[in-house]
């Protein structure tokens, strides 16, 4: 009969609960009678047989002793009553004689006594014959002989009473009376020795039935103990055979049951193939799929390295035997080097081989081989052959799934290549419609066009003839002038290049001499005549003119060559004169002079433009003003001539200047004598300088003098520095992003535990990438009973971490590949790794990002050994710690319990308190694993008890969930923000995610260091110097990175500023002006922002002559580089692609911070 | 025949390797990434573009499109297929407003990415669906495409008149609370979105193809995107709106779309599967 393997699958299933049931359902299974096998049946019938015969054969004896015991007693009755009629008769005789002799009444008593027990003795006797009949006559004979007697007792007696004695003397004398008596006597005899002889024979009968039933009790007993052993014997077999049934099924059914469920048909093999290996105790297997071609491909390996895995085709080996075959086949006595079992320690041939096809329907789909160091035996092969029909449906199964898969894969495929094609469609008909519409426009205007076209036509043609010659023309006259241009750059090259160069040259030997002539002029040692001094004075005095001219010359020549820069801010007027005053007022005193500066009220208080070039210009004025004075004074006033311009008027009362020379001053070189400079000292470069550098910054010089009345300088500038359209500056230099590329290096060999892995040990998972300190913590691992794994890199480690689920992690921070920030964060995301305790190491302090990050120690390098050991029993406290504690606030009771009810899960404790203070004191008391808080509080506010928590050393601070039904606002957010995960507002889905948040915090826990240890690491360590104290304005929109960055730049020692878009980013620079104790020193700038971009905002920034040099990196999601090009150009001085790296951005901010 | 097979095959053949050169000049000198768009469509499109600009050859247009800057914007249009309508499929925005808009009111603030916004008429059709639920004041949506003209065109929120009754039709089958009238103004043969929405909204330009996330946001829409990326792309653009999402936030597919077969089809569960609305799964 054919069996679908549909039947047989759901027979074997049925089974299941029969097989693996109590007792109770296998007695209830053996319920229907002549269930019995049919030879235990035959035992049971045999010994049902024999005990009735013993039984019967008991039953019978019994019967045969007591009707025995009855013939007896009745043999002895008979003899007894007899007796006693004998003596009765004997009793009425003696009576006689007495009476006959005496002749007195009294002597008949006897007589009269027998009398009755004759006639009762006699009918005793007639009832024990029965219905014998020889007793019967027996007896009858005996009555009559009693009666005989009687009658001659009766005579005589009634003679006697006559009185006729002597007759009755006769009858006694005729002896017929002994007579009578000898006849009883003979009678009775015979009847006696008739039942003794009956007696003995009864006795005889009862020994013989005694002996018998003993026999056959024996007898019996020997069959019914025989027949017990052949029923347990037969038991034993069946009990065996039926275990080994049971087995083969179970096998069945849990292979079902592993194959059940939807998997790809790798997973689908993989499984098969271990159960199977378990199952059977094989120690090795593969198990290979017949594909289309029929040639069998390995899809799966036990225990077996990756050796050879080439397709066998049809016939080429024992495999392809056992799959023509459709039975299993086995060889014992394996060879070596077949099949080999390995582990890491040796390696040895299997004993024996089971090669197993599996096929559905008829068709062989896969093939199973697998290797043992046992003996396999017929069980075995049986257990393969059974499920080769449910395997060979479930690989079947498998290749459809895939198939359909497939199938499903193209079908989507094709639906959104359907789609691709309909909107396309869309498109092109929206355009024909535009199209259609168009074209009829203007096929009106195109006709009007023609003919005005036709006629332009000809005067274009001449046009464009004249226009091509001109080009040309221009073309080469064009080219010249780059060439020439280009000549005269290089040459203005060269020239400041040697400038340079030189001015080098010249500068460093005479630093020395300026130096050896000031210890000179000093005279330390006393032996220089004043003569001696007075030239050394003269060395360094003309020293200093030398290098005064040489960096005068410099300037010139940057000037020239328009190279100087000009950096724009604020500069406060009062204040620039008052250093000028500070330095000119004494040098006027020495020559006798008055220096006067004076600030016109209606001035502005400060300008716009480069404050160097500025004071160096009015420091050549007045020091030229104060060289040509003798007499009188030197004056400073500032005034506003206009509204768009500020005045600096420097006059004197010294010798004054020849109008013809006037013009001639401003000149490079010149001076108006050249015998002045002799005299007066300075280079004569001064004013040309000044003059250069006052048009630089968009002014000019004038100058008003005659001869012998004093000169006065006129510095006039504008207002606010606007530079050149053409010569915008290029802000800062881009440094292209650092990024750190090290190679990973290859992972040395690290002995460690994972070769020989407890399934139920305790497991340390060691990610740290230099060998001798995972050395020291592997072996303190081993020293604490952990087993230990190591890993030497990020990737290694998040990879060990998934496959191993170690109950603890130590990691470092510094990796070869990632940073130990990104694996502790990436363990905190996966839900498989997410709940184990993470122990950080490092040289650098991230305590309070690991912290944040979910980690529950950390331990700065060096550690210390005794550090070590706490940190372990800190992760080990961790993880075998189960209850959660939740701090619930909230002010409301009604809302605390539905809250408490909500949260009340398995392990976690909840503790509601409804006020901030009694939330202090309780975070003072112990910490929590998370936060759960209202914003509307009885004493405290929401922020205020925040605020308090982050700025208290002694409570602790777990992840806070903000649940409120206010709405809050941007800034509200925002606030909130920096102390708390995550904020929902109560709506009517809102519990749902309030779980769900709480689930989450709970597997992430805050650091189970001591109080005051975590405020030593805040404190000792956390500060970095290069940020301490700066100022940084993050403009940003997105709230998880600006939680990310406050998280990383706070610690830091940082203070944080936010802006949300580019506006806001303006308005708190204007908010904090530069020089202000509150201004900014850096910005991070997000692109991508509502009202105002990054772009904008940096353009914005750049064109503030105070904001030239405020460094500004910018944060990018957009990865081209020209994208990133953009952003320079809108005046980034650097940037960094998000998603953000914060080794990355910590670097840029360090280099960047202005020192 | 068999000859003419053979040409056939040759020609698609080479097509193929011009399309490929193409793609990467485009990407190597404009920095637009087609690379890993669906094949077919491409195909097509480029077609099209060949006809517009009277090139035989692809490696024709692939001359001019390195040598004629201005010709790109063009041809970006041929590219990208910019065709979309206000509450298209209205059954998907009434299923945003009955079953993700209640989950959306438990958010502080909230953060929308439209992605492939094309001229902007999805990116509305949500602010004005939230406005209607009262949740735009507390919303920042951001739009993003490929393609700049279509983003000013998104930007500046006008649209022809004629296209309003089909709006106004599909906007009353979302669900709606209000007039579609009461978000725009008309004149002149167009309609003007109203400007208050627009503070809500930041276009930018942003590729699936090689940006990355910017921003959490709890709703991503990305309708009749993926159908013209290759297996890949989908996977990449899947893998970012997972990225952003926050935890529990939710995706919006096309009709047509389907993240079964993604790499990423774990990480989210689905909500509304008839319309294609996912939720990002929790962690755990």
């Amino acid at each position: 009969m054919f069996l679908s393997p549909g039947n047989i699958a759901a027979s074997s299933l049925q089974a299941a609960p029969l097989l693996t049931g109590t007792p109770a359902s296998l007695a209830r299974r053996s319920i229907g009678l002549f269930a019995l096998p049919i030879g235990t049946f035959a035992g049971f019938a045999v010994a049902f047989v024999a005990a009735l015969v013993v039984a019967f054969v008991a039953w019978r004896s019994l019967a045969d002793r007591s009707e025995a015991a009855n013939r007896v007693s009745h043999s002895l009755e008979l003899i007894a009553q007899a007796q006693a009629l004998l003596s009765a008769v004997q009793d009425a005789e003696t009576g006689q004689r007495g009476y006959l002799l005496t002749g007195a009444e009294r002597y008949l008593e006897p007589y009269t006594a027998s009398l009755g027990q004759l006639d009762t003795g006699l009918a005793r006797l007639r009832d024990l014959a029965g219905a014998d009949p020889q007793h019967r006559q027996q007896i009858d004979k005996l009555a009559s002989v009693v009666r005989d007697k009687m009658v001659e007792v009766d005579e005589t007696i009634e003679l006697q009473r006559r009185g006729q004695t002597d007759t009755a003397l006769a009858i006694i004398r005729s002896d017929r009376g002994k007579i009578a008596m000898g006849r009883i006597r003979a009678s009775i005899e015979a009847l006696t020795r008739g039942e003794n002889a009956a007696l003995d024979t009864s006795q005889a009968e009862w020994q013989e039935t005694i002996r018998v039933s003993s026999l056959v009790s024996t007898g019996g007993s020997a069959v019914l103990l025989l027949l017990i052993f052949v029923a347990a014997a037969a038991a034993a077999r069946d009990y065996r055979a039926q275990r080994r049934q049971e087995w083969v099924r179970t096998g069945q059914v849990r292979l079902a049951d592993a194959v059940a469920g939807e998997r790809r048909l790798d997973l689908q093999a993989d499984a098969v193939l271990s159960f199977l290996a378990e199952y059977l105790e094989a120690r090795v297997g593969a198990m290979y799929v017949a594909d289309s071609s029929g040639k069998l491909r390995r899809v799966a390996a036990y225990a077996l390295g990756s050796g050879a895995a080439e397709p066998v085709g049809p016939g080429a080996n024992l495999l392809a035997e056992a799959a023509r075959g459709r039975k299993p086949v086995r060889i014992d006595d394996v060879p070596e080097g077949y099949l080999p079992v390995a582990s890491g320690t040796g390696r040895a041939a299997s004993r024996s081989v089971l090669i197993a096809p599996a096929s559905a329907d008829g068709v062989i789909q896969a093939v199973i081989e697998l290797g043992f160091l046992r003996a396999v035996d017929a069980v075995d092969e049986e257990l393969l052959g059974r499920i080769a029909e449910i395997l060979g449906m479930a690989v079947r199964t498998a290749i459809d799934r895939q198939r359909v898969q497939e199938l499903l894969k193209e079908t989507q495929r094709q639906a959104e290549e359907l789609q691709t094609q309909q909107e396309e469609l869309r498109v092109s008909n929206e355009e024909l419609e535009e199209q259609g519409r168009a074209l009829k426009e203007s096929q009106e205007i195109l006709e009007s066009q023609q003919a005005e076209l036709e006629q332009t036509n000809s005067h274009l043609s001449a046009q464009s003839e004249m226009l091509e010659r001109q080009n040309n023309a221009l073309a080469s006259a064009q080219s010249e002038l780059g060439e020439r241009a280009g000549e005269l750059e290089r040459s203005n090259m060269v020239k400041s290049e040697f400038l340079a160069n030189m001015s080098h040259e010249l500068r460093t030997p005479l630093n020395s001499t300026l130096i050896l002539a000031t210890l000179l002029a000093d005279n330390k040692g006393g032996n220089l005549t004043a003569e001696q001094v007075k030239f050394a004075e003269t060395i360094s005095s003309a020293g200093n003119d030398l290098l005064a001219l040489i960096n005068d010359i410099l300037d010139l020549s940057k000037l020239e060559a328009g190279k100087m820069d000009v950096v724009a801010e604020i500069v406060p007027v009062a204040r620039a004169v008052d250093a000028l005053r500070t330095t000119f007022e004494p040098m006027a005193a020495q020559r006798q002079l008055r220096f006067a500066a004076s600030i016109d009220p209606a001035a502005p208080p400060s300008i716009e433009t480069d404050a160097q070039r500025l004071a160096q210009i009015l420091r050549n004025l007045i020091a030229n003003a104060l060289k040509f004075t003798d007499r009188g004074e030197v004056s400073l006033k500032v005034f506003a001539p206009d509204a768009a311009h500020v005045a600096f008027v420097v006059q004197d009362t010294g010798v004054g200047i020849a109008p013809g020379q006037q013009s001639v001053i401003f000149e490079a070189f010149r001076q108006a004598d050249g015998s002045t400079h002799r005299k007066h000292g300075g280079t004569g470069l001064g004013l040309s300088i000044s003059r250069d550098l006052a048009r630089l910054l968009g002014g000019d010089i004038s100058l008003q003098s005659e001869p012998g009345a004093g000169s006065t300088f006129t510095l006039t500038l504008p207002r606010h520095f606007a530079p050149p359209a053409a010569a915008a500056l290029a802000a800062g230099t881009p440094a292209a992003a650092a990024g750190r590329t090290v190679a990973a290096p290859a992972p040395p060999t690290f002995d460690d535990d994972r070769a020989k892995l407890k399934a139920d040990a305790r497991l340390i998972l060691v990610i740290e990438d230099d060998p001798r300190f995972a050395g020291i913590l592997r072996d303190l691992a081993h020293e604490m009973d952990f087993q230990c794994v190591v890993a030497h890199s990020a990737s290694e480690g998040l990879a060990a971490a998934t496959s191993y689920r170690p109950s603890a992690i130590l990691l470092d921070m510094n990796l070869p590949d990632h940073s130990g920030l990104g694996v502790l964060d990436q363990l905190k995301r996966n839900p498989l790794t997410r709940h184990i305790p993470v122990h950080v190491a490092s040289v650098d302090d991230y305590s309070r990002e690991a912290m944040e990050l979910g980690a529950v120690g950390y331990a700065l390098k060096p550690v210390k050994r005794d550090d070590l050991i706490a940190a372990l029993k800190g992760l080990e406290a961790k993880f075998s710690q189960g209850l959660r504690h939740v701090l619930v606030v909230e002010d409301d009771a009604r809302q605390l319990e539905s809250i408490t009810r909500l949260l009340e899960l398995e392990d976690v404790r909840i503790v509601g308190v409804s006020s901030g203070s009694e939330a202090l004191t309780r975070l003072q008391a112990s910490t929590f694993d998370c936060m759960v808080m209202d914003l509307n509080l009885p004493d405290l506010s929401g922020y205020e008890l925040l605020e308090k928590m982050a700025s208290r050393e002694d409570v602790s601070f777990p992840p806070v969930i903000v649940y409120t039904g206010r709405s809050l606002t941007r800034d509200e957010e925002q606030r909130l923000r920096r102390h708390s995960k995550s904020i929902i507002i109560k709506d009517a889905r809102s519990p749902e995610r309030l779980l769900d948040e709480v689930t989450l915090f709970l597997h992430q826990v805050e650091s189970t260091l001591p109080p005051e240890r975590q405020r030593m690491l805040r404190d000792a360590r956390n500060r970095e110097s290069a940020l301490e104290g700066r100022r940084i304005l993050v403009v940003e929109d997105d709230v998880r990175n600006i939680f990310a960055l406050s998280s990383v730049l706070e610690p830091k020692g940082a203070h944080v500023t936010i802006a949300r878009n580019g506006r806001e980013a303006l308005e708190a620079l204007e908010k904090n002006p530069a020089g202000s104790a509150e201004a900014i020193d850096l910005v991070l700038m997000d692109i991508m922002m509502p009202e105002m971009d990054g772009y904008t905002a940096m353009r914005e920034i750049r064109k503030r002559a105070e904001w030239k040099k405020l460094p500004i990196i910018a944060l990018t999601a957009k990865a081209m580089k020209d994208d990133q090009e953009k952003c320079l150009a809108a005046g980034a001085n650097d940037y960094i692609a998000k998603p953000l790296d914060v080794e990355k951005l910590l670097s840029l901010v360090r280099v960047w911070m202005p020192k | 025949m068999d000859a003419e097979v053979e040409a056939g095959a040759g020609a698609t053949r080479d097509f193929e390797i011009e399309r490929k050169l193409l793609v990467d000049a485009i990407y190597l000198k404009y920095h637009y990434d087609f690379r890993a768009y669906a094949g077919a469509s491409m195909k097509r499109r480029l077609g099209a573009a060949m006809t517009h600009f009277g090139c035989a050859t692809l490696s024709q247009l692939q001359d001019r499109v390195l040598h004629e800057p201005p010709l790109f914007p063009q041809l970006l249009d041929f590219l990208t297929v910019q065709v979309s309508e206000m509450f298209r499929d209205p059954a998907y925005f009434l299923a945003l407003r009955e079953s993700v808009v209640p989950l959306l009111r438990t958010y502080p603030s909230l953060k929308v990415w439209v992605a492939g916004c094309s001229s902007g008429e999805e990116a509305y059709s949500i602010a004005i669906l939230l406005r209607e639920e009262g949740l735009l004041a507390r919303t920042l949506i951001y739009a993003t495409d490929i393609n700049p003209q279509a983003l000013k065109q998104a930007e500046a929120g006008v649209y022809d008149i004629d296209r309003m009754p089909a709006f106004t039709e599909n906007h009353r089958r979302s669900g709606a609370r209000s007039s579609l009238s009461d978000f725009y103004s008309a004149a002149y043969g167009r309609a003007a979105l109203d400007k208050s929405m627009k503070k809500h909204i930041v276009f930018s330009d942003h590729s699936l193809a090689t940006d990355s996330v910017f921003a959490e946001v709890q709703l991503v829409s990305c309708r009749n995107v993926l159908i013209y990326f290759d297996r890949a792309l989908q996977d990449r653009a899947v893998g970012l709106f997972a990225e952003a999402l926050c935890r529990k936030g939710f995706l919006g597919i096309g009709s047509k779309e389907s993240i079964r077969f993604s790499s990423h089809a774990d990480a989210f569960d689905e909500l509304v599967p008839s319309e294609r609305i996912y939720q990002k799964r929790g962690a755990g």
